[in-house]
């Protein structure tokens, strides 16, 4: 029971190897097709069509920094056209007013990049905090290409107002090479976005749109990584921007502006979100297609896009590229033994870094929470030790669950302090009370239905192990605890399933053994076990005292069953109406004719006040 | 003293464009996105009076009656399917409204029309000469307000319409129908878009887009007011304000952006905006 036979649990080490080199492989032969197809491509395309397709790439570029960030990251954007528009000014504005040269274009290549990436600062800034709803994030996008085209319109001669700028001097370079550049541009960001979003930092991505919550309390800083990735794309729509001033040598606020920013959402939305080839093609298909069709039908063609556009938010919400797929595929799944990485076992240091020192693992001192004038929690004062396991009982509305969550969120509670391994946690939000030591399993099984076991696994390791942007590493590394609960639960046979299809009582365990993955000093768990079968629960109850006997764990547990928690605890607390009324031992609290009275609903304790 | 008409006249435009996305907001939790498309179908109800050559004034049962048409027929075909997916239900309204300008380019052609004022002229008011129509609207969004509160406050409908914003599942475990209240809510935040639609042509024009700039300030006011329409008064009060201070001492662009950005601000400051609590 002490160690883990990895070898067991795991796949052959060659595999993950060969996985990572087809990874790779698979992206390089499309990529090869790609560019051959726009190599060959001015050679047999009329030269209307060339024309045309130069600017869809372009704006395929930017469709696809709209899908990684609305397809997989979950905020919906209406702003890259400010991106965009920002780097095609930035070529129209150098060029008309200093002339074109070679040093010019580099100085306004690098305007382009610099404005773009310090305005994404801006509106990341403004946009994701923690707390913030994604509806506020997607209201910033939409105030963000209006603010720029209004800036653009009040420029006058300088911006060129409403009409934009023209007729300035630009590379001097064919449409069929600007063909190939914008080509081989697509391709590249394609492919990279491609890598990038089967990354294991792209799963975070994916994470974060499934489960924001649960990343933060992870010890992930989500606003941190959306305002990265929100700067990386900027840059990236920027720099098609200033492509596109460069071939079209016109630059006009439409470009910068909302409409062009909802078109985006709509390509990639027709495409299909989170599948990075629907949007390029989707994007090409509507783009090229309305150069052609808008002459002729100009209000039907639009009317027909608007149709299409509703039809596939209400009907198709994934878009066309998956019905594609599953027509060619016929909807085979991925083995899943090929996709999951082997295991193994990591080196724990628990009370490393922020973690470590300190006389108390946890101390609350007056500790008050109320909504409104509803009292919830009031003056909860206790100490708990290393290598406690402090149970906390209390029937239902007693505050156990608000409780825990005052220790795991510096925000939440009213009044008072709280300390975790003698660091104050202020008001600071969950990932960096995670810093300090805590790890919090929810109530209800709080998981990540899109990503697979093994995947949930990695994210929980996010903090502890920088993800690559590239690969995906070819072995998870958990400590012990969570390997024994994974084992205990069958999980380690599931690591490639996806965890929508797992039972209840499995999702509850691998929330624990994601918490465990954390390598936390100061477990916060509650009902760990509800849904799991009895022997399930001996299993991770043995597993639990383990954790404190031998590393020294302080756990704060919620549970029902007094039977489970008289056999582990090493003191319990008894929580009712909010206020602390019994701490002491198990056989102290078992005896208490109080904690009868009020399980057996005897009313008000002490006088609680309400 | 024309600066003050000026300010009290604007909130009361962006009060009556506004308080149909609000109460859409309120019940049902989307942002509804067609609401600036339901503004022009009430602009070319407006126009459409004035095609016929009948009495100005019908223009506004007109709109409000074509508008809650719209409203039926869209929240059974596009919205309902989106209840739960509100980020997707912002989409697909944006989607309609897009229709919605297509169909009426259409059947309008996408010039600029103008419609007939039901008033014109200027009065004297406090020792200024002011339009005497905007003043009206001043008339019109307050009697707005009124009838509005009393269906909210006065009317079964408006308990059971209370009762689903606070808690739509426990309304509905009591026996509430939040379905209609949902199908009323939409059509009749379309209604008054349109009558809005409709208030607001005469000062302008109209043409397929028209609806477009209102939407965003609505939206914008909406979310920074939270659910309450005392708080939208204030919200159009004080950002309208805002609005016509900058527009006059700054400049006119800066003044159009005054709203989005100051509501941006506030909103990253104090999440729940002009909302108490």
């Amino acid at each position: 029971m002490s160690s883990v036979p990895a070898a067991e649990v795991g796949v052959p080490a060659a595999s993950k190897h060969r996985r990572r080199r087809s990874d790779l492989r698979l992206v390089l032969g499309f990529s090869a097709a790609a560019l051959v197809l726009v190599a060959v491509g001015p050679y047999v395309l009329p030269d209307y069509l060339v024309n045309n397709l130069v600017r869809a790439f372009l704006y395929a570029v930017v469709a696809l920094t709209v899908d990684i960030l609305w397809g997989y990251t979950g905020v919906l954007t209406f702003g890259q056209s400010a991106f965009f528009g920002i780097g095609a000014y930035a070529a129209g504005l150098v060029f008309t007013h200093m002339g074109f040269s070679p040093a010019h274009a580099w100085l306004a290549f690098g305007a382009a990049i610099l404005v773009s990436a310090l305005v994404a600062v801006l509106v990341g800034w403004l946009s994701f905090y923690h707390g913030a709803s994604p509806l506020y994030a997607s209201v910033v996008s939409l105030v963000l290409p209006i603010a720029v085209t209004q800036l653009l319109y009040s420029g006058g001669t300088f911006t060129g107002s409403s009409s934009g700028l023209s007729g300035f001097a630009s590379f001097d370079i064919e449409m069929n090479t600007w063909f190939w550049i914008a080509g081989a541009f697509l391709v590249l960001v394609t492919g990279a976005a491609w890598m990038f979003v089967r990354s294991d930092a792209g799963r975070v991505l994916v994470a974060i749109r499934e489960n924001e919550p649960r990343c933060e309390y992870l010890g992930i800083n989500v606003s941190r990584v959306k305002i990265l990735l929100l700067v990386v794309m900027a840059v990236i729509a920027a720099m098609a921007g200033y492509a596109f001033a460069g071939v079209q040598m016109v630059v006009a606020p439409e470009y910068a502006g909302f409409v062009f920013g909802t078109e985006l959402v709509i390509w990639v939305a027709l495409g299909g979100r989170g599948t990075l080839i629907g949007p390029v093609i989707g994007t090409l298909l509507i783009d090229v297609s309305t150069a052609y069709l808008s002459g002729n039908l100009p209000f039907i063609w639009k009317l027909i896009i608007g149709l299409a556009f509703v039809v596939v938010i209400v009907a198709l919400p994934q878009g066309i590229a998956p019905l594609v797929k599953r027509l060619f595929r016929g909807g085979g799944a991925v083995d899943p033994a090929k996709q999951a990485p082997a295991l193994g076992i990591a080196r724990e240091e628990p009370l490393a870094g922020l973690a470590g020192g300190g006389v108390h693992a946890i101390s609350l001192h007056d500790v008050r929470k109320h909504f409104g004038s509803l009292v919830v929690l009031q003056g909860i004062d206790f100490q708990a030790r290393r290598g406690e396991l402090l149970s906390l009982v209390g029937p239902n509305g007693a505050g156990k669950t608000t409780l825990m969550r005052c220790i795991s969120d510096g925000a939440e509670r009213s009044g008072g302090t709280v300390l975790v391994n003698d660091h104050d946690i202020e008001r600071k939000p969950p990932y960096d009370c995670v810093a300090f030591g805590v790890g919090r399993k929810f109530q209800n099984a709080n998981t990540f239905d899109a990503l697979t076991v093994a995947e949930s696994l990695r994210i929980a390791r996010t903090r502890l192990e920088r993800p690559s942007v590239w690969t995906r590493a070819g072995v998870l590394e958990l400590p012990e605890a969570a390997l024994k609960v994974m084992q205990a639960t069958g999980l380690d046979q599931k690591l490639g399933g996806e965890v929508r299809h797992l039972s209840h009582g499995q999702k509850q365990a691998l929330e624990l053994a994601m918490v465990l993955a954390l390598e936390p000093s100061v477990l916060l768990l509650d009902e760990p076990t509800a849904g799991l079968t009895k022997p399930e629960r001996m299993l991770i109850g043995q597993i639990l005292v383990e954790l404190t006997g031998k590393h020294g764990l302080c756990i704060l547990l919620v549970e029902h069953d007094l039977d489970f928690v008289r056999e582990i605890s090493s003191r319990v607390i008894v929580l009712h109406q909010g206020r602390l009324v019994l701490d002491g031992t198990v056989t102290e609290v078992v005896e208490s004719e109080l904690v009868r009275t009020i399980y057996a609903g005897g009313g008000r304790i002490g006088g609680a006040a309400r | 003293m024309a600066q003050f008409f000026d300010i009290i006249t604007t909130a009361a435009i962006l009060f009556s464009v506004a308080t149909g996305l609000l109460l859409v907001f309120g019940v049902m939790k989307i942002i509804n996105f067609a609401h600036g498309g339901f503004l022009t179908v009430g602009g070319y109800s407006a126009l459409l009076v004035t095609n016929l050559g009948l009495n100005p004034w019908w223009s506004l049962p007109f709109a409000f009656v074509i508008g809650f048409g719209c409203g039926m027929i869209i929240e059974r075909l596009v919205v309902r399917p989106l209840y739960s997916r509100p980020l997707d239900a912002i989409l697909a309204t944006w989607g309609l409204g897009i229709i919605l300008g297509q169909l009426i380019t259409l059947a309008f052609g996408r010039e600029v029309q103008f419609v007939q004022s039901p008033v014109s002229g200027a009065m004297d008011l406090l020792g200024a000469s002011y339009s005497q129509y905007r003043l009206i609207l001043v008339f019109a969004a307050v009697a707005l307000a009124l009838v509005l509160g009393l269906v909210l406050n006065g009317t079964r409908l408006g308990l059971q319409t209370r009762a689903v914003i606070m808690n739509e599942n426990l309304a509905r475990a009591l026996g509430i129908n939040s379905g209609l209240v949902r199908f009323v809510t939409f059509s009749l935040g379309a209604a008054l878009a349109s009558l809005a639609g409709a208030l607001i042509t005469p000062l302008s024009s109209v043409d397929p887009n028209m609806g477009v700039p209102w939407l965003v300030n609505a939206f914008m006011l909406v979310l920074v007011s939270g659910i309450s329409l005392l708080s939208l008064a204030i919200a159009c009060l004080a950002l309208g304000g805002a609005q016509v201070l900058v527009s006059v001492y700054g400049n006119p662009v800066l003044g159009g952006l005054t709203i989005v950005v100051l509501a941006a601000l506030i909103l990253r400051i104090r999440p729940q905006g002009f909302a108490r609590e």
